[in-house]
């Protein structure tokens, strides 16, 4: 299973730097935007170099964690749609920001919509699985991308909705390889796609344990593109599991300088406590919640690092069970499943929960917090056969991730009990 | 000089079938008529402009006139206008960089690859034209990492091997820059396979089979050379780069009166300068003076005959003056214009010999010396070389490189290899005086 590491970590290669007339210091997207800038200027009164503006905005959000960028990105779209109403490129742009910004059932519906009209735009098929995987629709997704990469065989796009519909489905080997291809086709001025794909490498490493190859993969992500948020937030939970806590504490302070996020806030907040800062982490903890709480209703929330809180510190499994319930009435992936199920775990409703986080494994994804989960559930629920299982499951797949001690001490408590009662058969 | 515009080879699989050059023609302009006549009946048709604009290319690639790359660009720009940030954009950004590099802006060729990958289409044939422009920029060690790229996973078995042969293709020029002749030659001799098992266009047939005679010309196979230009010709009659090749064999064999004739075929299908210059130099080595002159003059004519023409000739011109001891200040103003754009090891060679013939012997040997780093075996490069340690002074390394360029190829060029003979006797001559002088001097 672990194997495959190798077959990654031999992309890590120095990174190549093409040797062109001027040194370019500025990113992609940047580039990108003086490219539509310039051609806006040449061209005022024709709609694509708006769009093109519009779309490089929505890459400069990804590429800064920046929400600024989408205001930039609807004026630009505005402009495109007031010159050529209507126009599929503005409206392909347009579906990037609604996806940006969570609004996934709104963007499902207009990519449908277009996607009748063109049924042959590679890109709309895209969206489709986008969105479609984040509401937790995922045969229709499944559909989306493989119409994806039946029109455009290996396209970069293709590949990476391909890849993480296969992580989802449990394939972590076939998604590796769907994520090495595309990486390969990527030029090396793509830098911060460079870096997302291998982030997006690193994280599925770390999610079977090899948190070696994890790192090694995130300093080459850095590399690509310094001070990336991504992969500082990444490399603080490999800091994490190795149990730095204080390296973990500086790099998402680090991360946190520039356009932090609730997420990345709790992150922080949880960091600080690992590490013993108890009134900083406080601190850090009050701050997270001043930002997450008003966005509980909106479509870009922090709900699930909210859940988990009110689940933990927080000290209030009934507002986590509230929140869930919000999730879970716009969305069911296998995260949104996950926390709901916990949230029941935690408000004494096992039974519920153990449907909840049957139907997220039901998918086929492996991943160590839910197999936890759903191991601590059946234990609530007496099944200690079943409970062992889940909990072993989670500690061989992953014996660095978070939640492995805590399934370490159920498993211990657990197999006597199993040992007695198969005894007493 | 081997390399010629690679990067049009990507235009593999366009028009179908092994046709002659006229009728290769005429099936250009057909394809160009009925995409004219689709896009009037749909101008929001970003595809159909797209190909439009391919088309217009290969009509340049055939007839060489600037007027049909101007007519690809407009057409790509209105595909582009209509579909820029979508997979199905990179065909268009693609052949913008073919344009870029037929115009010599090679930057910009670069920047419309790296568009064109950016779009994550899973076609791999931007990497060619990358590798391309980075090859002609001097970076061989990236070109070399661009063209590795230049495979697929998926499609069919016909265009992974036309993918091959797009890699070997260009591999192997950068086999021979790196001075491996004979690796160089095995890789185009595997192109020329799978081009011809692939069925691909008889012009791209026909152009490997050139590139295979001009590497055997430059490893002094001469006879060898001869056959690739005559399959060439044989593949695709009257092609006006293996029609050049055979004259230059020619030429070296002393079969001036077919020499000529085959450099007037070229000329007459397409005027580049370097054949007229290589006519003239027969000219004149047949005393026929007013002849090379008119030659001459239409070298000039041509390198200036219109914009595209004056960027996309600037290093034949000034290799042209140079060889000719005429304009020397332009040929040295021509070379050092070229090397803002251009930094490849024929470049450096060419502002080497322009400072030599300018009387500027150190610079001239610090620009050969770039033009050699990378090891390759070309007689010209040995050639310009010598002359220039000659002057510089340094009779050894003169000698081993005219030495050198006479071992590759006895006949490398019409005049210089006579030169580079009598160049080494002088030198042995002054060697014998040298010792003799010391032998008188040590005498008690």
């Amino acid at each position: 299973m672990k194997t495959f590491a190798l077959v990654v970590l031999s992309l890590l290669v120095a990174p190549l730097v093409w040797a062109q007339a001027p040194h370019n210091a500025a990113t992609p997207a940047e580039q990108k935007i003086s490219w539509a800038e310039a051609a806006i200027k040449a061209h005022p009164d024709h709609s694509q170099p708006y769009n093109d503006l519009a779309v490089a905005c929505v890459q400069r959000v990804r590429e800064t964690a920046d929400p600024g960028y989408y205001v930039q990105a609807e004026g630009a779209l505005q402009k495109s749609l007031q010159i050529t109403p209507a126009n599929l490129e503005g409206e392909k742009a347009r579906l990037m920001i609604l996806l940006g910004r969570g609004e996934y059932a709104q963007a499902l519906g207009l990519a449908k919509a277009l996607n009748k009209k063109t049924p042959d735009d590679v890109l709309l098929y895209g969206f489709i699985a986008d969105a479609a995987m984040a509401l937790g629709e995922y045969g229709e997704a499944e559909e989306a991308a493989q119409w994806m990469l039946d029109l455009r065989p290996g396209n970069v796009p293709g590949l990476l909705r391909g890849a993480a519909l296969r992580r989802l489905y449990g394939d972590a080997r076939g998604a590796s390889e769907f994520l090495s291809q595309a990486y390969q086709q990527m030029a090396p001025t793509q830098t911060e796609e460079l870096a997302w794909t291998l982030t997006e490498m690193a994280d599925l490493q770390f999610s079977i344990g090899d948190i070696d190859g994890a790192e090694k993969l995130l300093h080459s992500a850095l590399q690509q593109f310094p001070r990336y948020y991504a992969v500082l937030e990444d490399l603080a939970r490999v800091q994490t599991a190795r149990e730095h806590y204080s390296e973990a504490v500086e790099l998402l302070r680090q991360r946190n300088q520039k356009s932090p996020t609730a997420a990345s806030r709790y992150a922080l907040a949880q960091a600080l406590e690992r590490a013993g800062q108890a009134t900083e982490a406080s601190t850090a903890y009050t701050d997270f919640l001043a930002k997450a709480r008003p966005l509980i209703n909106s479509k870009d929330t922090a709900n699930e690092e909210l859940i988990s809180y009110y689940l933990g510190r927080g000290h209030d499994p009934a507002e986590a069970l509230r929140i869930a319930q919000l999730e879970i009435a716009k969305r069911h992936d296998v995260n949104v499943l996950d926390a709901y199920a916990w949230a029941l775990c935690g408000n004494g409703r096992y039974q519920e929960a153990q449907k909840q986080i049957a139907m997220a494994l039901a998918v086929g994804v492996r991943e160590a917090k839910m197999f936890y989960h759903a191991g601590v559930i059946d234990a609530q629920m007496h099944d200690d056969a079943s409970a062992a299982r889940y909990l072993k499951q989670s500690v061989e797949l992953n014996p660095w991730s978070e939640n492995a001690a805590a399934a370490r001490e159920v498993l211990g408590k657990l197999v006597p009990a199993s040992a007695a009662s198969h005894d007493a058969k | 000089m081997i390399r010629k515009i690679l990067s049009l080879l990507f235009l593999i699989g366009f028009l179908s079938g092994a046709v002659p050059l006229r009728a290769q023609q005429s099936a250009t302009d057909d394809l160009i008529k009925r995409l004219q006549a689709r896009v009037k009946r749909n101008p929001e048709d970003h595809t159909g402009f797209a190909e439009l604009g391919a088309a217009y290319l290969q009509k340049g690639r055939e007839t060489a006139d600037a007027a049909d790359y101007e007519l690809a660009k407009g057409a790509l720009e209105k595909s582009l206008d209509l579909l820029s940030n979508d997979p199905a954009a990179a065909f268009a950004m693609t052949q913008m960089a073919v344009v870029c590099m037929v115009e010599h802006r090679f930057d910009d060729a670069l920047t419309w690859a790296q568009k064109a990958l950016a779009l994550g289409s899973g076609d791999p044939s931007p990497w060619a034209i990358a590798g391309d422009a980075l090859a002609d920029m001097g970076d061989y060690k990236s070109a070399a990492d661009a063209y590795s790229r230049l495979q697929s996973p998926f499609g069919s078995e016909d265009e992974k091997l036309a993918y091959l042969y797009q890699q070997n293709s260009r591999m192997s020029f950068l086999r021979f820059v790196a001075g491996d002749t004979q690796g160089a030659i095995q890789l185009t001799r595997s192109a020329v396979r799978t081009a011809i098992e692939t069925h691909m266009p008889a012009e791209n047939i026909a152009w490997s089979q050139y590139q295979l005679g001009e590497e055997l010309f430059l490893a002094g196979e001469i006879d060898a050379a001869r056959k690739a230009y005559v399959d060439s010709l044989e593949e695709y009659p009257n092609y006006y780069r293996a029609l050049a090749g055979l004259a230059k064999v020619r030429a070296s064999q002393g079969r001036y009166g077919d020499a000529v004739r085959l450099y007037k075929e070229a000329i007459a299908k397409v005027p580049y300068p370097e054949y007229a210059a290589a006519l003239g130099d027969i000219y004149r080595k047949l005393g026929q003076l007013d002849e090379a002159k008119k030659q001459y003059e239409l070298v000039e004519f041509i390198g200036y005959l219109s914009q595209i023409n004056q960027q996309i000739h600037n290093r034949d011109l000034a290799l042209f003056y140079a060889d000719h001891s005429l304009k020397l200040h332009e040929s040295l103003a021509l070379a050092q214009k070229e090397l803002e754009v251009r930094r490849d090891i024929y470049t450096w060679d060419v502002l080497a010999w322009s400072l030599f013939k300018s009387d500027k012997v150190q610079e001239a040997a610090e620009a050969i010396s770039h033009a050699l780093e990378q090891g390759t075996k070309d007689p010209q490069l040995f050639f310009h070389a010598g002359m220039i340690y000659q002057k510089a002074g340094d009779s050894a390394k003169a000698k081993s490189y005219l030495q050198s360029a006479l071992a590759l190829n006895p006949q490398f060029h019409l005049f210089y290899a006579d030169l580079a003979r009598a160049t080494l006797q002088g030198l042995s001559r002054g060697s014998l005086a040298a010792a003799s002088q010391r032998t008188t001097d040590a005498r008690p």
